[in-house]
Formats: C-alpha cells, structure tokens, sequence
C-alpha cells in the first residue's frame, strides 16, 4: 500500500463526541484524517482522551456525536442517544492492548485460531497451520501449546500482536502495549511493531515512549482537552512544535526522559 | 474421670455403619450433580434473564441461603406432601431439598465467577470480531467455569456435611445410624466420635484439595 | 390441594415462637461473642511459629470445619456431662457447642486477614524502624480486624442459621417452637413457613450489609 496512488483516508474521524456519564467530555469534537500506509502515533497529557480514541475507532465505546468511515464507507454514526457500529467493517481492524487480554484457559495456539475459525469458518487444520507460521516469524514456535501464564510479558504481547495478525486486518491498533512491561521486555514488543511498520501496515498507536514515537510515526497527533492541539510530521511534533501547549507538554516529557 | 472407653463395641456395627455412608455418600453425590446443575442454569438466568425471571430466582436464592437447612428440610418433608397431595420416599424428599439449596448456593458461585471474567476480556473479543456465542461459549463460560471450581468444591463439602441433617427427618444416613448405635448400646462418646472422624477423614482430604486446586487456577488466571 | 391455609392457627400461639426466637438470638449473641474473641485467640496460635502450639490449634480448627455441625452438637450434649461429669442448663450447652463451632470458622477468617496483609507493609515497618510488637500492632492488626469483619458478619449470621439445629437436641428455641407448634395444631405449612420466614427477616439484612460493606471495602 502507498499513500501517494490513492486520495481517500483509510479512516475519517468527523466531529467526533464522546463521555462517560453526564459530567465527564473525554472527546469534544475530534477530527481526524489518516492516509491508508500512515503510522499515526496519539500523544498526550494523560485524560487527554488517548486511549478513549484507539477504543472508539475499534468500535468498543457508544460515542455521543459526530461519525467514523473506513475504507470510504460509513462505520460508525449515531442515530439518536444510539451508536450504530457496522460490525462487518470493524473486522477489518486489529487491537493490541495494555494488559495483552490473551484468553486464560485457552493455549497459545487455541489463543490464535479462535477468531479465524469462529470468525471466517476457517478450518482448524489451516488456521494452524498460518498460526504456526505467523510464531515462527515473531520466535515463538515453541510456545504453540503452552498457556499464557507461562509466557514472559514480552512474549504475551507478542502473542496478542500475532492474533490480532491472524485476520489480516488492514489497520492495527495499539493502546499503550509496553506500558505494562518490564524495561527489559519493551524493545522484543517494539521490534515485532517496527517490522510491521516497515510492511507498510498501516497503523495507529498510543505509547509514552517518545523515543519509540520518533521511531515508528509518519505522523504524530498532540491530543489535549479532547480535541487535536497540533498534528503533523513527527520532526515538527516532537522535534519542533508549533503549538505552545504541544511544546510544554514535549519539555516536559523529555525532561523526565532524559 | 470415672468412665472407660471401649472403642471395640463398634465392631459389631460396622455392615450398619457402612450402609449409612453409603446413603450419605449416594445422596451428596446425586444432590451435588443435580444443585450445581441446577446452580449453573439460575447463576446464568439471574446475570442475563429479563427482570422478572432475575426478580423471581433472586426471591428463590435469599430463601434458601437466609433459612436454616433443617426448616427446609422439614418444610419439603411435612408441607410439599400436603400442597402437592403426593407422599414422596424419604430418599426422594431428601434430595429435593439438598438440591434446591445446593442450586441455591451454586448460583451465586457460579455469578460471582461470571461477573470475575474482566471487562478487558470482552474488549478482546470484540477487536477480534467473535459473533456473540463464541464470545460467551468459547471465552466467558469456560473462565467462568474454571474460577468457579474451587469454590464449587466447598460447596459440595459443606452439602456432605449437610447432609447429616437428614437424620433428624428419620432418613438412615451415617448420622442417623451412628445415633441409633449410640442410643442401643449407651456409648454415646465411642460411638459418635467414630462418626465424627468418619466424616472427618472425608471431609479433610477434599479441603486440602480445594486449596490445591485454588493455587493452580491463581497461577494459570495470573495473566 | 385439599388443605386449607389456616394462618390464624398461628399467629393465635405467637407467643412460643416470640419466646423461642428470644432463645435464639441469646444462643447467637453469645456464640458470637465467644466466636469473635477465642477466634482471634486461636488465629494467633495457628499461625504461630511454635508447633507445639500450632498443631494442636489447626487440628481444632480442622475438626470443627470438617464435621457437621448437628454432629458436633449431638456429641456435645451427649458426651460433654457424660466426659466431664458435669450438667449445664440446654441453653448454655448450646451456646457453649455453637461458640466452639464458631471460633473455628472465625479463626480461619483472621487467619486468612493476617496473611492476606501485604509483605512490603511489614517491610516497610522494618525499615521505618518500628519494633516486632509495634508492626503486628500497628501495621498487622488493624488491616486484619477490618478485612475480616464481612467474613466474621457472614459466619455470624451463619451461627445464627446453625442454631436451629439445638432443636434437635431439646432446646427449646425458634426451631424448637416451631415444631411443637405445627404438630400440636396439624398446621405445617403455616407454621414452618412463618418460622422460615422469621429467620430470613433477620439473616436477609445483615446479608445485605455484609454485601455493602464489601462493596465499599473493595473500593478503598
């Protein structure tokens, strides 16, 4: 995929509204644009509304206004106080979380196989054997038949990544995936991500660590108050923001860093 | 103190103490089956059921959990009789009542290790696209089932233990027998801590187990 | 059904029931106040670092949670004054067959409170240098107390199920009444309903606090 032959957004945030409860707007009117092949990595104050967007877009959260399209076609829209979320067109994305949400009692392989075969009615014995070849690639052949707990945080998140792989979706989402790591653990995680990118997966992410933002983004969205302060090339963004507020928050992130 | 024991006098009852723990041990075992049946289908109606249904199996559970288990057990026994003007056996009356307070105790284990099935888990299965019954089917019941073991187990303890209750409706499990010996021969000290150990040395073991069993689904839950 | 619900029969002969229910909840009380205070006795010698005291202690405890209940009770009046050679009236038999019974189940509730106190809390106390007695006294007890009080409340509720069963054995308490009661009037249902019904008005409340105070607990 290249962004340069093609002009529509892979995903088109419109006025996008979202709260908890009465009181609380996490997002006020949020508008978003992403180029199929871009790597969109949100940062932000934390309660800056982050992870609620990774949520919406996976179509996780009711929203209170505003609409999603996918791929050009309507996704998510409201109809009245009601989100209608077109379930066939969530298929298409992939989600990593936090705390890796691998399913207990099921094996690593069983962890794998479950969504393509309930999902696609894929047979099991394919399902396998695509499982078996997608651990190989990330070094976890060996682990096919053991159960989560007795995988590594690392090797967790690596697993939860291949899942989500399994359905091959055309946009990856993921929210804060090293944020429950052990240091040592971070880079086998972000490796498995930065190989992906350089696929040309497009994606969009959430992380703390800025050094991995410069990293992986073609893109890098200041997210604060709920609305976007500041949107652009990861060197302006990071490197060299336009907006007082993304500067502030810039200092002060890499001063703690560094 | 001025007594002696004479522990051997219980080797002339041992056919009839044996046939009283077997009547314990069929009639824990049936309720223990049908309860945790019976458990399984009211935990699962109270947490998705309309309100009615949620209404009416939370008033059938309070019953049962806020009442003494011999006024059950007398209840079943003297007033179901009388309401539904059929004389049930014994054995039938015993396990009608152990069995709707066993349902009525194993529902609530069974929602408690529902409602444990984290958020984060349905979240996964959204992102992953499975339809509604691989959700409940393939991730939420069998977690659910699986933290629910342990305590499923006490449960089934504190039923064997319960169960000794039949003897005061006239029904000859071990307490019962073991009450007789004692009132025939008047050794009422040999004869029902004889009965005590019996149900010691049952109950004991499936106590340790369940602490065994605890540890090793912590273990696997620890994700 | 050709019986006739006839619940005159019983609230005309309210005052047994009133008079056993009055039984009943002296025999509960009691219990408990036995229950809450050797209980806490006996966690600390369970949980002690000499065998001598411990075994025998666990072993206590183990009895009492692995046996039936109405078996405890049945040898207890039976086996107690025939042992010691002594005679206790019924309703202080009880209370003292019921307290034992419930220092178990209350041992393993403080028990389990002790060593459910987090490791770095009594590390911390070490390093801010406060003496083995402060740590337990400050640090280990106060988080022990207060995470074992819905489990005490439930076991003292369930003390309060439990002491039906000295009807059993001639006590003459709600249980007790009732029974008498519906066979010298023939009225079964009535009885054994209002008796159930009785009970659940007093253990369906405390139930529910116990659900509160849970509640309130897991979100401190």
């Amino acid at each position: 995929m290249n962004a340069t032959t093609t002009n529509s957004a892979l995903v088109e945030i419109n006025d996008l509204h979202k709260n908890y409860g009465p009181n609380v707007q996490v997002l006020k009117g949020l508008n978003i644009d992403m180029m199929p092949g871009e790597r969109v990595v949100v940062i932000g104050p934390s309660g800056g509304g982050k992870s609620t967007l990774l949520r919406v877009v996976m179509g996780l959260e009711q929203i209170q206004g505003g609409s999603l399209r996918f791929g050009g076609k309507p996704y998510i829209t409201t109809k009245g106080s009601k989100t209608v979320i077109d379930s066939e067109v969530r298929k298409k994305i992939g989600m990593v979380f936090q705390h890796y949400t691998l399913f207990p009692h099921l094996s690593i392989m069983e962890n794998l196989i479950l969504a393509p075969r309930k999902v696609n009615g894929e047979s099991r014995a394919s399902a396998r054997e695509r499982g078996q070849k997608i651990l190989e690639r990330f070094g976890l052949a060996a682990k096919a038949d053991a159960y989560p707990s007795q995988l590594s945080g690392g090797q967790k998140q690596r697993v939860a990544i291949a899942r989500a792989l399994m359905l091959d979706p055309k946009l990856m989402l993921f929210d804060e995936v090293t944020s429950a790591l052990d240091p040592e653990l971070v880079a086998e995680v972000e490796q498995v991500i930065l190989n992906l990118a350089a696929q040309g997966m497009p994606m969009m992410m959430v992380t703390h660590d800025m050094w991995f933002a410069r990293n992986v983004a073609s893109r890098v969205i200041f997210c604060a108050g709920g609305v976007v302060v500041e949107d652009g090339p990861p060197e302006q963004v990071l490197g060299d923001p336009v907006e007082e507020r993304t500067r502030e928050f810039i200092n002060r992130v890499f001063h703690i860093k560094a | 103190m001025g007594m002696t024991l004479d522990f051997s006098i219980l080797l002339r009852f041992t056919d009839a103490l044996a046939m009283g723990l077997w009547t314990t041990i069929k009639l824990t075992l049936l309720c223990v089956v049908l309860g945790t049946s019976l458990g399984f289908v009211i935990g699962l109606l109270r947490s998705n059921g309309n309100a009615f249904i949620r209404g009416a199996l939370g008033l059938y559970v309070e019953l049962f959990r806020g009442t003494p288990v011999l006024i059950q057990l007398f209840w079943i026994f003297f007033c179901l009789p009388l309401i539904l003007g059929v004389e049930f056996s014994n054995f039938v009356s015993a396990t009608i009542a152990l069995t709707l307070y066993m349902g009525a105790i194993t529902s609530e284990t069974f929602r408690a290790s529902l409602r444990s099935v984290g958020r984060e888990q349905m979240d996964a299965c959204v992102a992953l696209g499975l339809p509604r019954s691989a959700q409940i089917l393939n991730v939420i019941l069998p977690q659910a089932v699986l933290r629910a073991v342990p305590t499923l187990l006490s449960n089934a303890v504190s039923l064997f233990k319960e169960s000794a209750l039949v003897s005061a409706v006239g029904m000859a499990d071990l307490m019962f027998i073991g009450q007789n010996i004692s009132n025939n021969t008047a050794r009422p000290v040999e004869v029902l801590t004889v009965v005590a150990v019996i149900y010691f040395i049952i109950a004991f073991p499936l106590t340790r187990a369940v602490t065994v069993v605890e540890q090793k689904l912590l273990r696997k839950f620890s994700v | 059904m050709d019986y006739q619900l006839d619940l005159g029969a019983v609230t005309r002969n309210m005052g047994p029931l009133i008079e056993g229910l009055w039984v009943t909840l002296q025999l509960t009380l009691a219990a408990n106040v036995i229950g809450v205070i050797a209980g806490f006795g006996l966690a600390l010698l369970t949980t002690s670092k000499l065998a001598i005291l411990r075994w025998p202690s666990m072993l206590f405890v183990e009895f009492f949670r692995c046996t039936p209940a109405i078996v405890q009770i049945v040898w207890f009046f039976y086996c107690v004054p025939m042992i010691f050679n002594v005679f206790w009236g019924p309703v202080f038999m009880g209370i003292i067959a019921l307290g034992l019974n419930l220092t178990a189940f209350n041992a393993e509730a403080y028990r389990a409170s002790i060593q459910a106190v987090p490791r770095e809390h009594l590390d911390a106390g070490i390093a801010l240098g406060l003496s083995p007695a402060q740590r337990i006294l400050n640090i280990v007890l106060p988080q022990a107390l207060r995470n074992s009080v819905p489990v005490l409340l439930t076991n003292g509720i369930g003390i309060f199920q439990q002491s039906a069963l000295v009807a059993i054995v001639g006590v003459a308490d709600l249980m007790y009444q009732g029974k008498t009661l519906a066979t010298a009037t023939y009225r079964p249902i009535e009885t054994f309903t209002i008796v159930a019904l009785i009970y659940l008005a007093i253990s369906y409340p405390v139930g529910q606090f116990v659900n509160w105070l849970e509640r309130r607990q897991s979100y401190a």
